[in-house]
């Protein structure tokens, strides 16, 4: 599993360059026409990485990043076309144009921003070491000696080796659901992941909750679009905006990550 | 948040499965008749078609299923062909197991012994009639076993179509866990349905192994 993960990364990224280098025509550069015209907006959305996106128990995909969508769709005026997508292969959807948009608790990376453009932000998404109240830690110092578990080259993966202690031990999995698998079944005691994806995971009431002991970053999500569409991204920022104002975007946080969006967002 | 009870596990996962079942016959019947005829290609006294087949072996056998299923769906796409994933699915998948099964089948063909290809000239047998009548049949039961040995690696196989947005079962099984957290019984599931397909093949090819040696004693 890890290898193939692996392996499509780089096959994901040597694509993606040569996708930018043939498919940055002109001949999309009217986007939001060509969305307009076609009466229909195809927007890429995870499935696998709860709450921003999930299934139910009827397999439809619910969430943050859904209701996001729903959301720009209506404002819009346009059908909505849900596409769901994984972390390997959402980009190459949007530089394909097999999708128009990527909501996918996207966030702004400089190797990203090369290929594609990003929005304003539309999601919190504060990451941290998380813990059960047996486990005492408040500083990096106190991870001294303790197991964390992380997902292999996510920002958490980045910052907890950045700040832990040489003693500290870091397992790192290949994907979400192995590390909170980990982190469930007691292979390690701390799990560094989002904030959200802590607050699911309580949502479930396992045996042990995952409480935050450490901050570690604040990266919020972005939509992700084509590069060179600015009618596009004005609109999704006006639409972006208004639904900051009107609390809309703040019903949708309540709902998910189950506290109002963070003062200032 | 929706829950999901044990049977919504079970019976989404089991939905899946159409998926992995429609792709893995799709594969075994694209795959084998596309790889019939690179065998053919392959062991036919043409020094061109020898080198052609074997080129079409070696690039398939040569490059990883994941990479073929990802330029098959994205790769028409930058040249303004928007190809549906099960398109690109079916395509890669009856390339990948032509060329495999191809191999597999030239193994077969050449351990029938020489003598029995000169046996039928012989008799004044042309090359296709001693293709069609002494040696293929021949083959064909030493072809049973390895065959079905790469069914089940192009049912397991089917997997990696996720990688173009199939929701086949691995790929229901993880999105179900992440929904769950549940991995044990969403990934038992999943074991479990894997073998219920996989080993009735198996046992299929043992039957068959069996009944067509009964013929060859019969001669």
């Amino acid at each position: 599993m890890i290898t193939r993960r692996y392996f499509s990364q780089i096959l994901a990224a040597s694509f993606g360059t040569a996708a930018a280098l043939t498919a940055a025509t002109p001949a999309f550069a009217g986007a939001l026409a060509d969305i307009m015209k076609s009466g229909t907006i195809k927007i890429a959305v995870p499935q696998d990485f709860p709450p921003f996106g999930s299934v139910g128990a009827d397999m439809q995909p619910q969430g943050y990043d859904i209701d996001m969508a729903r959301l720009i769709a209506s404002k819009m005026g346009l059908t909505l076309d849900l596409v769901p997508v994984t972390s390997e292969n959402r980009i190459p959807f949007l530089q394909t144009h097999k999708v128009d948009i990527v909501i996918s608790s996207l966030g702004k990376t400089p190797d990203r921003a090369k290929v594609i453009d990003f929005s304003d932000e539309y999601a919190p998404y504060v990451s941290g070491i998380f813990g059960p109240p047996s486990v005492l830690v408040s500083t990096p110092a106190d991870l001294a000696g303790k197991t964390i578990g992380v997902t292999r080259g996510a920002l958490e993966d980045l910052e907890v080796t950045k700040i832990a202690p040489p003693s500290a031990i870091i397992n790192r999995y290949g994907d979400n659901q192995s590390t909170i698998a980990a982190f469930l079944s007691g292979q390690v005691q701390l799990i560094g992941t989002a904030s959200a994806v802590a607050s699911a995971i309580i949502a479930r009431h396992p045996p042990v909750l995952p409480g935050l002991k450490i901050t570690l970053k604040n990266s919020p999500c972005y939509i992700g679009l084509n590069k060179n569409e600015p009618d596009l991204m004005a609109k999704l920022n006006s639409i972006i905006a208004t639904a900051k104002k009107d609390g809309s975007l703040n019903a949708i946080s309540l709902k998910w990550l189950q506290t109002p969006l963070p003062a200032g967002f | 948040m929706m829950a999901f009870s044990t049977w919504d596990i079970i019976r989404n996962l089991l939905l899946a499965t159409r998926w992995t079942i429609a792709l893995s016959l799709a594969a075994f019947i694209g795959g084998g008749l596309l790889g019939f005829l690179i065998l053919v290609l392959r062991i036919i006294p043409s020094r061109a078609a020898g080198l052609a087949a074997r080129a079409y072996i070696e690039i398939f056998q040569g490059t990883p299923l994941l990479m073929q299923l990802f330029l098959a769906f994205f790769a028409p796409a930058l040249f303004g062909m928007n190809v549906p994933a099960w398109v690109a699915a079916f395509c890669a998948l009856t390339a990948w197991s032509a060329a495999f099964l191809a191999e597999i089948w030239r193994g077969c063909v050449q351990a029938v012994p020489l003598g029995q290809w000169e046996a039928g000239a012989s008799l004044g047998l042309s090359y296709a009639a001693q293709l069609r009548h002494i040696v293929l049949p021949q083959a064909l039961r030493l072809a049973i076993a390895p065959t079905v040995g790469f069914m089940v690696q192009v049912v397991k196989g089917t997997a990696l179509t996720s990688i173009i947005g199939f929701v086949e079962l691995s790929k229901a099984g993880s999105i179900i866990t992440n929904a769950t957290f549940a991995p044990f019984t969403v990934y038992g599931c999943v074991a479990l349905i894997y073998f219920a397909l996989c080993w009735p093949i198996s046992f299929g090819s043992r039957w068959l192994e069996g009944k067509l040696n009964v013929a060859h004693h019969a001669h």
